[in-house]
């Protein structure tokens, strides 16, 4: 699963320390040489500069260095975190980490306030943020929820996401396919007919008789365009249903390509994947991945990023 | 140590600032001649008098390597000394004292610092929502193994809004914090601009309650103590001595400076609310051999209001801990007893990215040179003008004195 907030990349420096995180421990550099504390995860101590660095596991005790409480979002994307807690945590060792607080009430944050960690799951693979919360609270991890999981449904069985409800939103671009629709065979009849309709009767298209010995497909194929506006013959069980706008639009596509040729008389079926999820001043824009195969072929014969602006 | 103030700011050009989506869009190297030719006219100075360029490097859109030289061909003249600049806001009082050692080093005998800050026209292929995407993550690195890629932007740790934010919060726990003291840093700066025709903010009153009811972008910081973007762009000439007696204005002299960088995210700072300007201010004092008190009007980089606040504290002009009391203590117009940001302070007469740190020198040249107008000093010989880049993190100090 993804999430539409920025997410760290792990170096092969930091590696260890994003590495100790998903354990459910914090692990910061402490220099061999000076005996330093150093944090963010480098190569060099920034206190003698030897280049020799060893994480070490600490518990994490802190005190409250600063913080800020947004009253505008710092991205869109953490519009769901409003007010963002954002905080600067001073460990026992002296290092200092940009985070944000958690479970503590604006009223009762106080700079130089205890603070422990929490191992925040942000994605069902077990990818985890640093937070902190009053030393006063349970602290430990923060097990990842499912934002999509105590939403209603509706008769299909599709889960209701409101169009302002920015986590469910985001659990959504989660990269995993549907199940195939239905089948549905392309046949020289529908060829010839779509030929006749949009005028490009490339032979390629519509002369059987040449395609047996002229084309590289030794029959004829269906036009790139045809394959695509068969997706209304498929049926795409999504997963989701998105409730609670005005005016949905469909903005087009950020691409489409006919990888694979669909010659005549082959079956297709599709599957769809939702790709990404922005949210702007124009609205929540949702771009859904359609693919079109032949059946039993890996290689799509259509690629469409559809994008539709819900507002 | 340091300089011995035998070089001087002797003209100066910049654009009024203006509303991006209004402004007139301009290549930079354009700008950079517009605004050279501007510059030395004010001078009474030619440009074949040119021999040194300190130009911008971040930023400017026509290359983002060779850009010295590119800008050096396009104005036509051959230079002994060409520097680029990258210090966000400090890099106009960066530039000064850079073209002013060169000279008094002997490389050159008149230097062209300059900064445009129009936007250029977009190419026929541009799409204008790129400008935006670019924009996105405001001064923080996105690219892989950027430490604030990955430690700050997963959090929400964006901007420079939030991190001035939580420098105030900690001098609000160290010292106490007075709202009405930080806007009243506003609605004096205000009053100034009422008397600069070009500050974007002209004709529009402020008072401290207008300040206080405006809305809290990050706690304790309203949005009319953040100052507002706008395109613009600015240029000085500083020259030798020899060349400033045929200058037309009374040339203001650097006679001290000091520079001080000490991290990116202050949340790395040694001690957050002890700013980098403390350095800066006490080398330039130092080597100016004046003090805080000789200084008839301070020209303090002002970003945020906090950024003031703690620039007058660490740059020596109020102890620490005691800015609220002495803001509210004093008129801190053009007309009061400690003349502040006399042309409106970049709160009011508006940010041109880097090149918004040239309000504040070309104010202290006006004043110096006579040239402010209605808000013309009466003792005006002494000059403290500041830069501050990123957050806190760079931060400059000037002292320009009549001669």
């Amino acid at each position: 699963m993804a999430t539409s907030k920025p997410m760290p990349l792990a170096t092969k420096i930091s590696a260890p320390f994003w590495q100790a995180l998903e354990q459910n421990e914090l692990h910061i550099q402490q220099c061999n040489q000076c005996a330093g504390w150093v944090f963010f995860p480098r190569n060099h101590c920034t206190h003698c500069l030897a280049h020799d660095l060893e994480f070490k596991p600490v518990n994490g005790e802190g005190t409250l260095y600063s913080y800020t409480l947004t009253r505008i979002p710092t991205m869109p994307e953490f519009s769901d975190e409003m007010p963002q807690a954002l905080a600067v945590v001073e460990l026992s060792q002296g290092v200092r980490i940009n985070t944000t607080l958690i479970d503590v009430a604006e009223s009762d944050i106080k700079i130089g306030m205890a603070v422990k960690p929490v191992f925040d799951k942000v994605s069902t693979d077990g990818k985890t943020l640093l937070r902190f919360t009053s030393a006063d609270n349970p602290g430990g991890v923060r097990e990842y929820l499912d934002p999509l999981l105590n939403l209603e449904r509706n008769e299909k069985g599709q889960v209701k996401v409101p169009v302002d409800n920015l986590s469910a939103l985001y659990a959504l671009a989660d990269n995993t396919f549907t199940q195939w629709s239905n089948e549905f065979i392309v046949d020289q009849t529908l060829i010839n007919d779509f030929a006749a309709l949009s005028g490009d009767d490339y032979w390629l298209h519509t002369d059987v008789e040449r395609a047996k010995t002229d084309s590289p497909f030794k029959t004829t194929i269906a036009h790139g365009s045809l394959v695509q506006v068969l997706q209304s013959r498929l049926t795409i069980a999504l997963p989701f249903e998105i409730v609670g706008f005005q005016t949905m639009v469909n903005y087009g596509s950020n691409r489409l390509r006919f990888p694979a040729p669909v010659p005549s008389g082959s079956t297709i079926h599709g599957r769809s994947k939702v790709k990404d999820i922005s949210v702007s001043h124009k609205g929540v824009q949702l771009t859904l991945e359609m693919n079109i195969h032949v059946v039993g072929n890996d290689k799509p014969s259509v690629i469409n990023d559809l994008v539709i602006l819900y507002r | 140590m340091g300089l011995r103030g035998n070089a001087a700011i002797v003209g100066a050009a910049q654009y009024k600032p203006e509303k991006y989506q209004t402004a007139p869009q301009m290549f930079h190297l354009e700008q950079v001649a517009d605004l050279a030719h501007k510059a030395l006219v004010d001078a009474g100075l030619h440009k074949s008098d040119l021999d040194g360029l300190v130009i911008n490097g971040p930023h400017f859109h026509e290359a983002s390597v060779f850009v010295p030289a590119m800008a050096a061909e396009y104005l036509g003249i051959e230079v002994n000394f060409a520097e680029v600049v990258d210090l966000g806001g400090c890099t106009a009082v960066a530039q000064v004292w850079r073209a002013a050692m060169a000279i008094e080093m002997g490389l050159c005998q008149a230097v062209l610092c300059v900064i445009p800050a129009r936007m250029a026209p977009l190419g026929p292929t541009e799409d204008p929502a790129w400008m935006a995407q670019a924009m996105r993550f405001g001064g923080h690195s996105t690219a892989f193994g950027a430490p604030e890629a990955e430690f700050d932007l997963p959090y929400g740790h964006m901007g420079q809004n939030t991190g001035y934010a939580m420098i105030a919060q900690r001098y609000a726990a160290q010292y106490g914090y007075d709202n009405s003291a930080m806007a009243k840093i506003a609605v004096d700066q205000r009053f100034n601009a009422q008397y600069h025709k070009d500050a974007i903010f002209n004709g529009k009153s402020l008072s401290i309650e207008d300040v206080l009811a405006s809305k809290l972008v990050a706690d304790p910081l309203h949005v009319l103590e953040i100052v507002m973007p706008v395109a613009g762009g600015a240029a000085v000439i500083v020259a030798s001595k020899e060349l400033a007696a045929r200058a037309k204005k009374r040339p203001a002299f650097v006679t001290g400076f000091g520079e001080r960088l000490s991290f990116k995210s202050p949340s790395y700072a040694k001690e957050m609310t002890v700013t980098p300007v403390a350095e800066a201010a006490k080398r330039a004092f130092a080597m100016s051999g004046l003090t805080p008190k000789d200084i008839h009007a301070a020209q303090i980089y002002d970003c945020y209001t906090i950024t003031v606040l703690l620039s007058l504290e660490d740059a020596g002009f109020v102890p620490k801990g005691e800015g609220q009391r002495f803001i509210k203590e004093h008129n801190l117009t053009f007309k009061g007893d400690f003349p502040l940001n006399t042309h409106g302070g970049q709160l009011s007469f508006g940010q041109s990215a880097a090149a918004g740190g040239y309000s504040q020198v070309i104010e202290a040249f006006d004043q110096i040179s006579h040239s402010a107008q209605e808000r013309q000093l009466k003792s005006c010989d002494n000059m403290f003008v500041s830069g501050t880049g990123g957050v806190m993190s760079e931060q400059g100090a000037l002292i320009l004195q009549g001669g």
